[in-house]
């Protein structure tokens, strides 16, 4: 009897050799000498006393009501448990390994969203807790049809995302196909969501993102409903809704917060604002390389006056000044706070104003640039941001080659490129190439809200 | 007669719309007020008479598909002629497209440079053209209908940029109705300008893929009279806004319209509208190579994108061809003159077909 005893404690030590932070205590208590087994890291001390020590030594049946029974022989299932944070407890006689889930989460308390912030409405983001992102979504849908399906990714860490829909809108077919996406993943390591976006896109090669992410509860709840598939995981802030279009890039949920006007003129805003910052600084290169004489003579004087003194053709002027924002613009993102502020003035104000004295940029040059910086932080999506400073490069690029012509030749490819984008088998341009004409009330313009309750094209609800 | 491959069917009524319009307008349109000018003044109503013809011709072609609605006219062909005389006949179709493209990609090429690239030779613009228009077409007819759709809204707003040309043009033009003479002017401009409103045939070859195929022939006429009402307003501006003697010789009328133009931040919108003009091209370049290079497939009994790389190459040379403008020219303008032979081919074909029927009713 002992000897079985001591042989499970055995096995259990030699499996957990080298984790220094595996405790084995023992307790005499009313049911005899029990073994208490747990990885100190993962548990609070706090937790441990309220939920085993005291009912251990007061209410034994307490324990019994809390807890599970696991096979003695499991290994796997054992050490799993313990490193999942739940405790083991293991009863000398009988014999009885019993498990109690004491696992507590380092976790932070809810703040508001320092990436998309909004002026009005809820000002809750999620934290880096599947469980509290889960419940955030749960507050706000109070409906049993939505589901919530636990999965595991990655090879080696075993993390746990889960996959969020209501059950009597979704379409089935994106389902199955995001389910069999997930499960074909063999990726060790997950840090952060959106690798996880990125390998289970449907162009990996592309620059544009084809998938939603949003850390703001209020806007992944309202897909959820409209029928889109939301993804979260342990350990990540942002959600993942899928399937998308490139439209809702340029949807921010404040639009449905503002009045119908406000909203449509600040979608209207960002739309073209995409366009106009990855074509501005290309005109530039292609009025003053090769079609000079598309401008009035007023502004040909103007602009070429305030060049004079520079020495680089246009193209390698811009790609100069384009050069010196994106270094702005990522060293302003990694040096800590106290500083950026001195190097922000000191990058936009005494760069360009000298540089320009100097000889090296045009005046009219660095307006433009700083426009289209401006523009580029548009979109309430920051990964678009980030596709827009990408896409500016070839349009500058082709611009330089070609002028007016390479900037169309540049859009023929773009637009050639997002027609052809899929999120999750669905077309990326919606409603553009229309799936549903009322998706049009929700588009550039935004129609007063008691228009908007169908459901969007793209989702391929069940019901309308 | 369905040779039992099952086609998925992705078309559209939109699709199906905008592909038959965009075929439509490309670098024609463009000269299509000189190509008229034969007429005079008179021209003006001639798209009108352009439209009712393609009508009429549409629906024979309809007619033959829907008897065969599985299969393109490639296909059509070898089962109605045989084997050997309907590859010999697709054959000349491939033969024909290729100098079609490369005449119209040669003729715009020949305009940027001309306009927007003065000091630049149109080899690298036509590399770079080609290799984007292979990635259009390697998207699928599909892409290729989405991306007329997309055009056609974008371009569309060039209409206005003609309206300084209407407020400036002197709208008595019109009058006399029909103030030509001879019927050899008449049948002058109706040989010429009639190829700037070509592209419509192109449905006998993605006909196998439109969904709603007893409603093609209602969506094909309205794409084609989209075209046909675009072109009439540029004849129709272009008659209000020249002299009689400048449609004769104005060659591209429509860029002249725009030059009427005035902004005070853009002198020459003529240059903005002509490389804005490349999106026109690429849709309608897109669906002709998309068609040559079924054809290839069918020739050979194999679909590969190989065969459209060596389609795109074989346009290049044949745009770089080192011979001198005026033989390029002849070359292309009767390449476009074999076109009309496809127009009427499917009457054609309709009557082999009626004749094999009949043939088979007997045995």
């Amino acid at each position: 009897m002992e000897e079985k005893e001591q042989q499970v404690i055995d096995n259990i030590k030699q499996q957990t050799q080298d984790i220094d932070d595996v405790v084995f205590k023992k307790m005499a208590t009313d049911a005899g000498v029990v073994t208490i087994i747990y990885f100190s890291s993962l548990i609070e001390k706090m937790t441990l006393q309220t939920m085993v020590f005291i009912p251990l030594t007061n209410h034994i049946n307490q324990i019994f009501q809390v807890s599970e029974t696991i096979d003695l022989q499991d290994m796997d299932v054992i050490l799993q448990k313990l490193n999942a944070g739940q405790s083991l407890l293991f009863f000398h006689k009988p014999a009885l390994l019993q498990v109690i889930d004491t696992y507590s989460a380092p976790t932070r308390s809810i703040t508001n969203t320092e990436t998309e912030s909004t002026v009005i409405g809820p000002q809750d983001a999620f934290t880096e807790s599947l469980e509290t992102n889960i419940s955030l979504l749960k507050r706000r849908i109070q409906n049993p049809m939505l589901k919530n399906e636990i999965l595991t990714v990655g090879t080696e860490t075993n993390i746990k995302i889960a996959m969020l829909y209501m059950d009597n809108i979704v379409n089935k077919e994106n389902l199955d196909l995001l389910r069999k996406r997930i499960d074909e993943i063999q990726y060790p390591f997950f840090s952060d969501i959106s690798e996880l976006k990125q390998l289970i896109e449907d162009n990996p090669l592309s620059p544009f993102p084809q998938y939603y992410m949003s850390v703001r509860p209020d806007s992944v709840s309202q897909y959820l409903v409209d029928g889109r598939i939301v993804l979260i995981m342990d350990n990540s802030q942002a959600a993942i809704v899928c399937p998308t279009s490139f439209f809702e890039m340029f949807v921010s949920v404040e639009d449905y917060y503002n009045r119908w006007t406000t909203a449509s003129l600040l979608r209207m805003l960002r739309f073209f604002g995409f366009f106009l910052t990855i074509m501005i600084t290309p005109m530039y290169i292609s009025a003053l390389t090769f079609q000079t004489e598309i401008l009035p003579y007023e502004l040909l004087l103007n602009l070429q006056e305030s060049r004079s003194k520079v020495p680089f053709p246009p193209l390698i002027e811009v790609l100069f000044i384009e050069l010196i924002i994106e270094i702005l613009r990522e060293a302003g993102s990694r040096m800590p706070a106290k500083v950026g502020q001195t190097i922000g003035i000191v990058g936009g104000i005494v760069i360009g104003t000298a540089a320009v004295e100097a000889g090296l940029l045009s005046n009219i040059l660095i307006v433009l640039v700083a426009t289209s910086a401006l523009l580029s932080f548009l979109p309430p999506i920051f990964l678009l941001s980030n596709t827009s400073r990408f896409v500016r490069y070839i349009f500058i690029l082709s611009a330089g080659v070609f002028g007016l012509y390479g900037l169309m030749l540049a859009f023929s490819w773009l637009f050639a490129h997002l027609l052809r984008l899929n999120s999750l088998g669905t077309p990326y341009m919606t409603p553009i190439v229309p799936r549903n004409a009322r998706d049009l009330f929700d588009s550039i313009i935004r129609f007063p809200t008691k228009y908007l309750n169908a459901k969007k094209g793209i989702s391929r609800a069940q019901k309308k | 007669m369905s040779t039992g491959q099952s086609k998925r069917k992705i078309l559209n009524a939109y699709h199906v719309i905008f592909l038959t319009q965009s075929t439509m307008i490309g670098v024609g349109v463009l000269s299509l007020p000189q190509q008229l000018s034969s007429l005079g003044y008179s021209q003006a109503f001639m798209p009108l008479l352009f439209g009712v013809i393609a009508s009429i011709t549409l629906y024979p072609m309809i007619w033959i598909n829907s008897k065969y609605p599985n299969e393109n006219l490639f296909r059509i062909n070898e089962i109605l002629l045989g084997k050997w005389i309907g590859k010999f006949v697709n054959l000349l179709f491939i033969i024909q497209f290729i100098f079609f493209i490369a005449g119209v990609i040669n003729s715009y090429m020949h305009l940027i440079q001309s306009t927007a690239l003065q000091e630049k030779t149109i080899t690298g613009p036509v590399l770079c053209f080609l290799l984007l228009l292979v990635y259009i077409v390697t998207g699928g007819i599909k892409l290729i209908a989405r991306f007329s759709m997309l055009i056609f809204f974008i371009t569309f707003g060039m209409v206005y940029f003609t309206h300084w040309a209407f407020e400036k043009g002197d709208i008595t033009h019109f009058l006399p109705l029909f103030n030509f003479y001879s019927a050899n002017d008449f049948y002058d401009a109706l040989k010429k300008g009639y190829l700037s409103i070509l592209g419509y045939e192109l449905i006998m070859f993605y006909f196998p893929y439109i969904v709603d195929q007893k409603k093609a022939y209602r969506h094909s006429l309205i794409g084609i009279w989209i075209s046909i009402l675009l072109c009439f307003i540029t004849t129709a501006i272009s008659v209000m806004y020249f002299s009689e003697w400048q449609l004769r010789n104005v060659e591209f009328s429509i860029l002249n319209l725009f030059k009427a133009g005035e902004f005070s931040f853009l002198e020459r919108i003529d240059i903005f509208g002509i490389t804005l003009w490349v999106f026109l091209i690429f849709s309608t370049v897109a669906t002709y190579l998309w068609c040559a290079k079924k054809g290839v497939d069918s020739l050979i009994s194999k679909s590969s994108n190989v065969h459209l790389y060596i389609l795109a190459a074989i346009i290049f040379f044949v745009v770089k061809l080192p011979s001198s403008r005026a033989f390029q020219e002849t070359l292309f303008t009767s390449a476009n003159y074999v076109a009309y032979m496809l127009i009427f081919w499917p009457i054609i074909l309709i009557l082999v077909h009626l004749l094999r029927k009949k043939k088979q009713v007997q045995l």
